[in-house]
């Protein structure tokens, strides 16, 4: 067992774990914070997705020990179901959440890809979203959504 | 229960209406619970252990090692599992199960990843470890899992008729236009990005199953017999699914591991199966042959048409594709000859995915009438025309609703079909890209079946409707939500939708695309019983002032009650059920499916036609589906947004059957040798083509009376052929063995390394 201690959607929690337990274990079997998903335990599919000092990581991929001192911030972190963020709104109202399963994580991505591209182009969310597998949209409601919230972004500056 | 004819609605402010999802809120904000979220105390793992050979039996498990690791509470095999029951034979919608055999029932060992231990432990990994370290030796005996299928030997030892009418073997004697070819698609995985999961609660003899099912009705009919307990002693929820695609019809093996494992314990127990497994144990679309031979006359009118086909299934379990479900009744064609074969290999048993049957049949059969056309030099839309029925040919029946040619003439006016050069390779773009036009039709069943709904209108003004359904990610919250809307004329927000629990009033399993068809008369009959006995209430209440008027006189109007037609004096119905001191009034409705009713009046299909375009670049060997044109003929959509999710999400899938998927398998081990998300490719965004849906507005109300059929599988009907129709105008190359590969068009013209 470790004492871990970081820093979790803006709280600082100090967990005892073993150090190789997966952070998407930790999340969801240690802190029952289930908005995070599992798809692959590989890093295809993108469904675990957090941000990890602010970097898009695959939380399946990332052992409990490398987050000690760090940030990281989960699906949980970023809206309430009555104060939704804009992008949840956008993945919401465009048709960008199916099944919703691989919604938290291409959230997280969306909120990675337009913090470096407010504004971004077709390609670039492409791009911004190729880590994040989705089996049901056939994907052009997601790009719908993310252009709708950088167009917000931008109409609300 | 009060049975009536219902009219059909054609009015409505909410039913048509593009929607948002009401779950929407708890998905984006990842509180939607799935199966596997479910936490309880004392709540432990299980990590199943996994046969490495295909085909034997078990001769030693040594788990000895495994039970002192640290945190392992118990290691279940054969021995020791306790209790599983085999089911009764099924009867229409009950008691359904694929893969019928218990699992850890004896020694033998069938396919390749069939589960022979499970491991539980206070900790994933600990569970994890102490499954692998459990000592398992076999006998091996030989396997075959050989996707050499045609002329290999059949189960039954000849082919089964499945659809028959003139004589089909003198009219391909003596026509004038041929065509014979064989057509093979890959065994596929459904890798829905959910992985399937069980948590097992057990409490005194009762269980509380929180599963991955598309069915929870069914399910929990299962469970209870393989549990050999009464099936009010099971409950099975799913409140959310990560899709299921029909991986999640049935129940699979791992859900009886964890209720064993827990009933075993008398504690919670979660089991998740992992990706690797489930290219093994939780079902896939079999490998297919297909044989079609086509006759015409001069100008292209179909003279026979024979399919045979046969799928692969596993040693224990008869799984039927049904590929030739629509080749009876897809054009008018005297003589028609459709025939079915099963071969047993060692895998693990396959399932309805996706449109199962029609998918890959109509893959085989709209490849087939390309070809045709090709040798007839005719147009392959004008071929499809040319050949359209008055009526089903093959029972006789009336199509209720069939408009094919307008699909075929919309789509192809999208598409600009009419500017198609047919010779092969001749069209570029703008960049001098070859271009491959390729047009397909599809069609998909339409049906309904049993379904029970309880509507209630409630004291804080808000209505709750519950039904033993689930929502599998098509939206099915909403589309109630809409139907009680309709009928109530209370806003969604007011309308709770409870569905995903077998304790709910039986609902239709979400699957074959008639989940919403069979809950519509249902839950409009509910809400009308609801709102008869709210008037009651009414007229019956001290204070109320609709106190001794008749129930006649009165109407429920946008939530409110009032005397029929006088816009004032109405009362909200919330006001009436505090002053009556009621906290609640509720109507149930029930309905009888069409499932296999032989008395049935109509042939209930939907149609639909896909157009694509490739673009191919033979220098760098680089073909991409470029451009979609879908038009679909399903009825009316309840929820005209999530409709178009589904058939997107379906063209993409599409892309993936046509170009990407195929399990492999490794015939010296009997595995899928890429079972992962890496291996196992499905279509990625970097695929998507630009894709344009449009829906024919016609609604089926001899279906239900909101005219809605359903839209979860013809989306990915025919559009693999378009593509490699398309491949084929734009390389000269057929592809008759799905997916198309690079290297089938290595000998394409103008390729440099050919």
């Amino acid at each position: 067992m470790s004492t871990i201690t970081f820093t979790l959607n803006n709280s600082q929690v100090t967990v005892d774990a073993p150090p190789m337990t997966r952070l998407l274990d930790l999340l969801r079997e240690h802190l029952h914070l289930t908005g995070t998903k599992e798809g692959c335990g590989e890093g295809e599919c993108g469904s675990c997705s957090v941000l990890l000092n602010g970097e898009l990581v695959n939380s399946c991929l990332v052992p409990t020990l490398q987050v000690q001192g760090a940030t990281v911030t989960t699906i949980e972190g970023l809206g309430e179901h009555t104060h939704l963020h804009p992008i949840q709104q956008c993945f919401l109202e465009e048709g960008g959440a199916q099944c919703g399963i691989c919604t938290p994580g291409m959230i997280l991505a969306t909120h990675h890809l337009l913090e470096k591209h407010p504004a971004p182009t077709l390609d670039e969310i492409r791009e911004g979203l190729s880590g994040n597998l989705c089996r049901c949209t056939g994907y052009m409601r997601i790009f719908e959504a993310v252009q709708q919230t950088a167009k917000l972004a931008e109409a609300g500056k | 229960m009060e049975q009536q004819t219902p009219q059909p609605i054609t009015e409505s402010k909410i039913v048509g209406v593009p929607t948002p999802r009401i779950d929407g809120p708890l998905k984006t904000t990842g509180t939607a619970m799935y199966s596997s979220d479910h936490h309880f105390p004392g709540l432990v793992y299980a990590w199943p252990v996994t046969a490495t050979i295909a085909s034997g039996t078990i001769s030693g498990i040594d788990s000895s090692s495994a039970e002192k690791m640290p945190g392992v509470l118990a290691i279940y095999t054969h021995k020791n599992i306790g209790p599983l029951y085999r089911t009764p034979p099924s009867a229409g919608f009950s008691m359904i199960l694929d893969e019928r055999r218990p699992p850890l029932e004896d020694e033998i060992v069938r396919y390749y990843g069939q589960y022979v231990a499970v491991a539980i432990a206070h900790t994933v990994e600990q569970a994890r470890a102490a499954a692998e370290a459990v000592k398992v030796t076999y006998n091996k005996t030989p396997h075959d899992t050989s996707d050499k299928l045609l002329d290999t030997p059949t189960i039954a030892g000849k082919l089964k008729e499945v659809t028959k009418r003139g004589d089909t073997a003198a009219a391909l004697a003596g026509a004038a236009y041929k065509h014979d070819a064989v057509y093979s698609t890959p065994t596929e995985t459904h890798n829905p990005i959910e992985l399937h999961a069980s948590v097992a609660v057990y409490k005194d003899g009762k269980f509380t199953l929180y599963e991955t099912s598309q069915a929870v009705v069914n399910h929990r009919d299962v469970m209870a017999a393989m549990l050999g307990v009464p099936p009010e002693n099971v409950q099975v929820i799913t409140r959310f699914l990560g899709s299921g695609f029909g991986g999640k019809l049935w129940p699979w093996p791992h859900a009886l591991l964890a209720a064993a494992s827990a009933r075993n314990l008398n504690r919670p127990v979660k089991l998740v199966v992992g990706r690797s497994m489930m290219f093994q144990s939780v079902g896939h679309r079999p490998a297919i042959d297909q044989r079609v031979q086509l006759a015409a006359d001069k100008s292209g009118k179909l003279l026979a048409i024979q399919h045979d086909y046969v799928n692969h299934t596993s040693m224990l379990d008869d799984y039927d594709e049904g590929c030739a479900e629509s080749t009876g009744f897809m054009y008018s064609c005297p003589n028609v000859l459709a025939t079915s074969g099963l071969v047993r290999r060692n895998v693990g048993t396959p399932t309805s995915m996706r449109g199962p049957g029609a998918v890959p049949g109509l893959y085989a059969l709209e490849s087939a009438m390309d070809e045709l056309a090709t040798k007839l030099n005719i147009d392959p839309v004008q071929l499809r025309l040319l050949n359209e029925p008055e009526k089903d040919e093959s029972t006789g029946q009336p199509f209720s609703s069939r408009h094919l040619k307008e699909c075929l003439t919309v789509g192809a006016e999208k598409f600009g079909w009419a500017k198609r050069n047919p010779a092969v390779g001749s069209m570029k773009d703008a960049e001098g890209r070859t271009l491959g036009w390729g047009v397909a039709a599809c069609t998909w069943i339409a049906t309904r079946t049993d379904a029970e709904v309880n509507v209630e209108l409630r004291q804080d003004g808000a209505a709750r409707v519950a039904c033993g359904t689930q929502d599998i990610g098509t939206g099915t919250y909403t589309a109630v939500a809409q139907m009680v809307a309709h009928e109530t004329g209370l806003p969604l927000q007011r309308i709770d939708v409870v569905i995903g629990d077998s304790g709910l009033p039986p609902g239709p399993i979400s699957g074959g695309s008639w989940a919403t068809a069979s809950v519509v008369p249902a839950a409009l009959q509910a809400a009308q019983q609801a709102r008869k006995q709210l008037l009651s209430l009414s007229t019956k209440t001290d204070g109320c002032p609709f106190k001794d008027k008749s129930v006649d006189e009165l109407e429920f109007v946008d939530g409110v009650v009032r005397i029929k037609g006088q816009s004032s004096g109405g009362v909200p119905f919330a006001e009436i059920l505090k002053t009556a001191n009621v906290r609640s009034v509720s109507g149930t409705g029930k309905s009888t499916g069409l499932f296999g009713d032989p008395n049935q009046k109509f042939s209930f299909h939907s149609f639909g036609a896909q157009f694509a375009e490739v673009t191919w670049q033979p220098e760098i060997a680089r073909l991409h589906v470029s451009r979609v044109v879908t038009v679909i003929d399903a009825g009316r959509m309840i929820n005209p947004r999530a409709a178009r999710n589904q058939i997107e999400g379906a063209v993409v899938m599409g892309v993936g059957m046509a170009m990407l998927e195929a399990t492999e398998y490794d015939h010296r081990s009997g595995g899928p040798i890429n079972a992962s998300l890496a291996d196992y490719i499905v279509a990625v965004n970097a695929d998507c083509p630009n894709i344009d849906v449009t829906f024919l507005d016609y609604p089926d109300f001899n279906l239900n009376p909101l005219g809605a059929r359903g839209v979860g599988e013809i989306g990915l009907a025919g559009i693999a052929a378009a593509i490699t129709n398309a491949v084929h105008h734009a390389t000269g190359i057929r592809v008759r063995n799905l997916p198309v590969r690079i290297e089938d068009l290595l000998v394409a013209p103008g390729n440099k390394t050919s």
